[in-house]
């Protein structure tokens, strides 16, 4: 069984119910109201004689029993007094309570809590959860939080209906379940005739070919965007010495063609060129080649063309998607070296210089660079001297936040600064030193040097 | 059926004034709306409904409008509808009454022109959970079934196993699992298919416990065609089928390497896919199918390595944490496959601690020569960490590593660094770690000593680094210069020690101080006794008393006892049996894997029998309390115990062939009658010794019943051609219950065992060992005096055969039941023969 989760809940953050949903009687009947009781020998020999084939060598001493257990409706609070309300909260994301185990995730404002009484798939109720969440995002438009919810309650129910069937998860994709299930709700799609017209549904579930894409689309326009979004994930040891580095990033699409598009994707990466090479028997142009770790792809993506071609096929969803994930390690080249000073002079000052180099080429640049350098929260004055950008303390989040709009390549504006703290008497605790954050935008530079070769479209006339 | 119009007449009438409460006013909203079929009606009926459902989410008791509500249901407003289904679905099992109003109108729509609502009513007939409605249940599910809309079916075959889980007899009755093995295998919809695999493993899983046909039927779903179907079919699969049919393919026994290569092939693109739980699935079938192949199983593992690692660093961090568990189970299993990916389990600062715990103890697993350096490195950047837990957790981390590597130089080094860091936490483990670390190398006790003799006890809070510490100064008195100094302030401050694990620790202290430095030590002995001997603890006063009359016996003999020469401990006690960690890799891509323990320890007790223990769920309620995931060793044992009859018992049910039915009646009898037994009913009632000796007579005398006992004993039959076994037989226990489950009992018999054999039968491992010197390995064995129980498989020289056996020894009536399965039944008397000839010989030699 994947998932045959029981019930599921919304929570907000103080644990009330926004939505729960039960799927299933039994995660009332492991659980009952807290008792104590004292088993009286007597009875246990009767039971003893039906199950001595099983419970043969035991140990048979009356004893008294603490029976911790919740009926029904009462698995919310279980969750609130052995999850919310202790310092278990975010310790772990499942825990077992009675015979039931919890799955929660916070979400925004929310908790989604998935009550299960079996052994569960965890990987596979944990991703149920964050597609459902993207699923209630594309019918809100944007935010999924506690309003979203209030003001969408019914809904939601009727999505949660739809998606998850007696504990087993059904059809999530939007696509699809936007076709009959609409935020007006008027009108069934399936209109009072349905031998006249084919229900979309039934119909592209029965040629499975591409059940997330909807048939006879138009666009007078057609159009597609492609994005590379990377982001590096780097370990620096306190000396300086890169530890781990490397490149999780995705290709972004949002598509907007009519009938039903054939694209084929070509990459800068080593075995999808030297494949290529091999196919039509040249040799592989110069210039750099990737070398991806590992890569995933939405559904659409032809998998097995891809381990035999190595080409990125697919017949794209309509609107938004994300088509693929890669990860690499080898070759990653940093856009930023920050280089920070902080000294600590006395208690109740410290100096804090902060340089940032930019590596990518001279002729491009950086946008919207935002420099967030965390200070301790007993930060009382500062003063600034930049020699590019602007600066200044945000009492908010600690940090003092020095933001350049244009940062060209080549190029290592400084920051210093002097920090002020109040003395306090609580001099114990020590500032944790935060890591440094950065936002940035450099067009036209990815990290792995990953690059797009070409993005082929057919579109069959229909 | 009374049509709705009636019963609106029937229900409570007196209505309240309105206004003086929200039900009530909702109520009498309600019901003007009931009739009214004025354009805008609906919209004013869905904003009625709306309240009604969100007084239900928040808790308020609305089910008083449960007629109006129906009244109001009869609209073509499919929004309205759905409202009124779920509030009928949510209220009809606590009114059963009532629900029978809803009937009428959910039969009608189960009968609509429109798919959408014969589906949605069919969902909401099937939810009402009433079981004396089941009747109405059978039609309309039987229709959906074979409704030409997939939708409908969809929702019908779900709605076959909410029937069952309601009134299971009428489901069989129905033959509806017939119908729904016909869907698995033609309907054109994968969604369908995908739900008619889960209710009929759901429904012949539960089914079997008391059906052979059901527990055949379940085989059948495991054959090869059903697999083959599904997995040619898998691409048309959603996302959440796919992991349905490969958690069962898991499952699946391929017959030979081809299709087990066959099987990989075609899965292999699904380690691509972006669903983590398609990878992780996928993982299961690679890890499951490959198990008997050991240098496939190890490719397996190299190229599952980068889906895994991408797994963890994508997503939110519970999903990576779900991904982590596994991965750590896998590290745990083969370290050295990811020692070269050390750097990917380093911790980031803003990961959550869960994440950060598992990554610590990856890192210990993988430390190898080549990486440890670099690893302990980073370790000790965590040990400055904020965050103390994360902090202790890396020390402790150290500290293993160095209790496994054998160039220690380094680490220690670190550790006592650790110690000068004068961090109250961190010094407290670092002593512990300390401790140890001399355990096993001794000769480290030169550069370990001068550091820790800096340390002042007034220090250290903890119980456990106090504890470590006084170890550390009764140990090495010799070379601490103010060991009985210190010790003798220790002693003075008794009064004020709370733990009794330091005081215990403080009086052999003081005791091997004694014996090395008397001088010095006499008058802290002294004072140390004094206390000991007026403590109230138990174990503190009595180790106080005895050590004070051995020292009044003789001094010599005392020091021999309490501090004689140590020898090096080589290797530490693993906490978890290696059977128990191969039972949670046999579920993997499972909750057993997070908890890193497997299921039926954390499962409900409806697997193993409807009566609950009631010790084991207090046991339960503090575990989930403390948040222990280390379970106590007595419960594993006793679990373990428990596992082994039972896996046995429910194997012995399932067992196919000629003899199966007959087998089954029997065994029923001579468990719930035990005068059948022929074991008087008195011995009941000492449940200590009587259960104990109870069970294995009474399966005995099951054996008897049927007679399936082969003639007594093997003179009868003719010598055998002499069988030579493999001495490097290898079986892992999961392949060894998937064959005791399939294989047929070759040979089952009963022998009288040599009074020598018992005498030396006091431990299972006793005759383990004997056994294993005629080539015969034991899987699992447990019990005690007087019954035991083994499972041996040995193989056949220059053969891929292998025998299992079941042997159930009871010492008190000396004899033993071996039941013998068997690859090759050819050879299977041959080896029953060597089998019993080297049973006959233990205790002999």
């Amino acid at each position: 069984m994947p998932v045959a989760a029981s019930a599921i809940y919304f929570l907000n953050l103080r644990g009330d119910v926004l939505i729960n949903r039960l799927y299933r009687d039994d995660v009332g009947k492991t659980i009952k109201h807290a008792s104590i009781e004292v088993e009286k020998p007597v009875l246990r020999n009767i039971a003893f004689s039906i199950f001595k084939q099983f419970f043969a060598i035991r140990r048979t001493f009356p004893c008294i029993a603490v029976r911790t257990s919740y009926s029904e409706g009462n698995m919310v609070d279980a969750f609130r007094t052995h999850i919310m309300q202790t310092k278990e909260l975010g310790t772990c994301p499942v825990r077992q309570i009675g015979g039931c185990s919890f799955f929660y995730m916070r979400i925004s404002n929310v908790y989604i809590v998935i009550v299960v009484s079996s052994n569960a798939n965890v990987a596979c109720a944990f991703k149920f959860v964050v597609e459902a969440v993207s699923l209630f995002k594309s019918y809100f438009g944007g935010a999924f939080d506690e309003d979203a919810i209030r003001n969408n309650f019914v809904l939601i129910y009727e999505l949660l209906d739809e998606i998850m069937d007696f504990g087993y998860p059904q059809n999530l994709s939007p696509e699809i379940l936007k076709l009959y299930i609409t935020q007006e709700g008027v009108r069934s799609p399936f209109s009072s005739k349905p031998s006249d017209r084919p229900v979309p549904n039934a119909t592209l579930q029965v040629t499975g070919a591409v059940g997330w894409r909807r048939e006879g689309l138009v666009y007078k326009k057609n159009e597609v965007f492609l994005d590379i979004v990377e982001s590096v994930n780097l370990l620096m040891s306190s000396k300086g010495v890169v530890l781990r580095c490397d490149v999780t990033g995705k290709i972004l699409m949002k598509c907007f063609l009519s009938g039903m598009p054939d694209l084929k994707l070509g990459l800068n990466d080593k075995i999808g060129l030297e494949k290529e090479s091999q196919l039509k028997s040249r040799p592989t142009k110069s210039g750099k080649t990737i070398e991806l770790d590992d890569v995933t792809f939405h559904q659409c993506v032809n998998l097995t063309r891809f381990n035999s071609e190595k080409t990125v096929s697919f017949v794209p969803p309509d609107g938004e998607f994300e088509l693929m994930k890669y990860r690499i390690t080898e070759g990653v080249n940093l856009p930023f070296k920050v280089l920070p000073t902080i000294k600590e002079l006395g208690r109740t000052r410290m100096e804090v210089n902060v340089k940032v180099k930019s590596v990518f080429g001279a002729k491009m640049f950086a946008l919207g660079v935002v420099v967030k350098i965390p200070v301790p929260k007993q930060t009382a004055k500062t003063s600034f001297t930049v020699t590019s950008g602007r600066a200044k303390y945000n009492a908010a989040i600690d940090c003092l936040v020095w933001k350049i709009r244009k940062f060209p390549g080549q190029t290592e504006p400084t920051l210093s600064a002097e920090v002020e703290l109040i003395s306090t008497m609580t001099e114990k605790k020590s500032w944790t030193k935060p890591p440094i954050q950065m936002e940035f935008q450099v067009p036209m530079f990815t990290a792995s040097g990953l690059r797009v070769r070409f993005l082929k479209v057919s579109i069959i006339p229909f | 059926m009374a049509p709705p119009p009636p019963q609106s007449n029937r229900s409570p009438s007196p209505s309240q004034p309105s206004g003086k409460s929200e039900v009530s006013d909702l109520k009498s909203q309600l019901r003007q709306l009931a009739g009214s079929r004025a354009p805008g009606a609906d919209d004013s009926k869905r904003d009625l409904f709306k309240k009604v459902i969100s007084n239900m989410t928040i808790g308020i008791d609305v089910s008083s409008l449960f007629g109006e509500m129906v009244m109001c249901s009869a609209t073509s407003d499919i929004v309205l509808k759905k409202m009124c289904y779920l509030y009928v679905g949510n209220y009809a099992k606590g009114n059963p009454d009532l629900a029978l109003l809803t009937i009428n109108f959910l039969q009608r729509d189960c009968k609509d022109e429109d798919p959408m609502i014969r589906g949605l009513a069919l969902r909401s007939l099937c939810s009402l959970r009433v079981a004396n409605l089941v009747e109405y249940l059978v039609g309309p599910l039987g229709s959906g079934l074979k409704d030409n809309n997939s939708y409908v079916r969809m929702v019908a075959v779900i709605g076959v196993l909410k029937l069952y889980h309601i009134s299971a007899s009428t489901c069989i009755d129905a033959d509806f699992p017939a119908t729904l093995k016909h869907l698995l295998l033609h309907d054109p919809d994968t969604q369908v298919v995908a739900n008619c695999l889960s209710a009929l493993q759901e429904i012949w899983t539960l089914e079997s416990s008391t059906s052979e046909e059901a527990a055949r039927e379940r085989e059948t779903l495991l054959s090869k065609p059903v697999v083959y179907y599904l997995l040619n079919r898998i691409k048309e699969f959603s996302e959440w089928a796919q992991c349905l049919v490969l958690e069962l393919v898991a499952k699946y026994i391929p017959s030979d390497n081809s299709e087990i290569f066959d099987v990989m092939n075609l899965l292999e693109d699904r380690l691509q896919h972006a669903n983590g739980a398609v990878v992780l699935a996928t993982i299961k079938v690679f890890l499951q199918l490959t198990l008997s192949m050991a240098d496939v199983h190890q490719q397996v593992y190299e190229r599952i390595k980068a889906p895994l690692l991408t797994q963890v660093s994508s997503g939110s961090p519970e999903q990576s944490y779900a991904v982590l568990s596994h991965l750590h189970l896998l590290v745990m299993r083969a370290p050295y496959i990811f020692s070269a990916d050390y750097k990917h389990f380093y911790c980031q600062y803003n990961e959550p601690s869960y994440v950060k715990k598992l990554k610590l103890e990856m890192l210990t697993a993988v430390a190898n020569e080549s990486n440890t350096y670099e690893i302990v490195t980073e370790l000790c950047e965590y040990a400055a960490n904020v965050d103390i837990p994360i902090a202790r957790e890396s020390i402790r981390a150290v500290g293993k590593i160095a209790l496994q590597q054998y160039d220690v130089n380094a680490i220690v080094d670190r550790l006592l660094q650790f110690l000068e860091m004068e961090k109250d936490y961190v010094t407290s483990e670092a002593l512990v770690l300390v401790k140890d670390l001399l355990r096993k190398y001794p000769q480290w006790s030169q550069d370990c000593i001068a550091v820790v003799g800096n340390i002042s006890s007034k220090n250290v809070q903890e119980p456990k680094a106090k504890a470590a510490l006084i170890w550390m100064l009764g140990e090495y008195s010799q070379d601490m210069h103010d060991a009985p100094y210190v010790l003798e302030s220790l002693v003075e401050n008794w009064d004020e020690e709370h733990s009794a694990e330091v005081r215990l620790h403080l009086l052999t202290a003081v005791m091997k101080c004694f014996f090395k430095r008397p001088p010095e030590t006499q008058k802290a002995l002294g004072a140390v006794l004094a206390a000991g001997l007026a403590d109230f603890h138990q174990d503190v006063h009595d180790r106080a008393l005895f050590y004070y009359r051995l020292l009044q016996y003789n001094v010599s003999v005392a020091e021999n006892v309490v501090s004689p020469p140590k020898q090096a401990v080589s290797v530490f006690a693993d906490t978890q049996s290696s059977e128990i960690k191969d039972r949670i890799f046999d579920e993997f891509n499972s909750l057993s894997v997070v908890y890193q323990k497997p299921s039926y320890m954390f499962t409900d007790k409806e697997h193993r029998g409807t009566f609950e223990f009631a010790d084991e769920l207090g046991n339960l309620s503090i575990s989930a309390e403390s948040g222990e995931s280390v379970v106590p060793a007595q419960r594993v044992e006793a679990n373990d115990k428990d596992l082994l009859l039972g896996t046995s018992e429910k194997d012995e049910g399932r067992d196919p062939g000629s003899n199966g039915s007959a087998y089954y009646a029997p065994s029923l009898n001579g468990s719930s009658a035990p005068s059948a037994t022929s074991q008087p009913l008195a011995d009941l009632a000492f449940p200590t010794t009587g259960i104990s000796s109870q069970a294995p007579t009474s399966s005995l005398a099951i054996d008897d019943l049927l007679g399936l006992g082969f003639p007594d004993g093997t003179a009868a039959t003719p010598s055998p051609p002499p069988l030579n076994l493999n001495s490097k037989a290898v079986l892992d226990p999961g392949t060894f219950q998937q064959k005791w489950r399939q294989l047929p009992i070759s040979s089952s018999e009963e022998h009288s065992l040599s009074p020598q054999g018992i005498a030396s039968l006091t431990t299972p491992h006793a005759l383990v060992r004997h056994m294993r010197s005629h080539l015969i390995h034991c899987i699992a064995s447990g019990g005690q005096s007087p019954n035991f129980k083994f499972f041996f498989f040995a193989q056949k020289a220059e053969a891929t055969s292998i025998y299992l056996v079941e042997c159930i020894i009871n010492t008190s009536s000396t004899k033993s039941q071996i039941k013998i399965k068997a690859d090759d039944q050819s050879s299977s008397q041959a080896f029953s023969t060597l089998f019993q000839s080297a049973l006959s010989k233990f205790g002999l030699s």
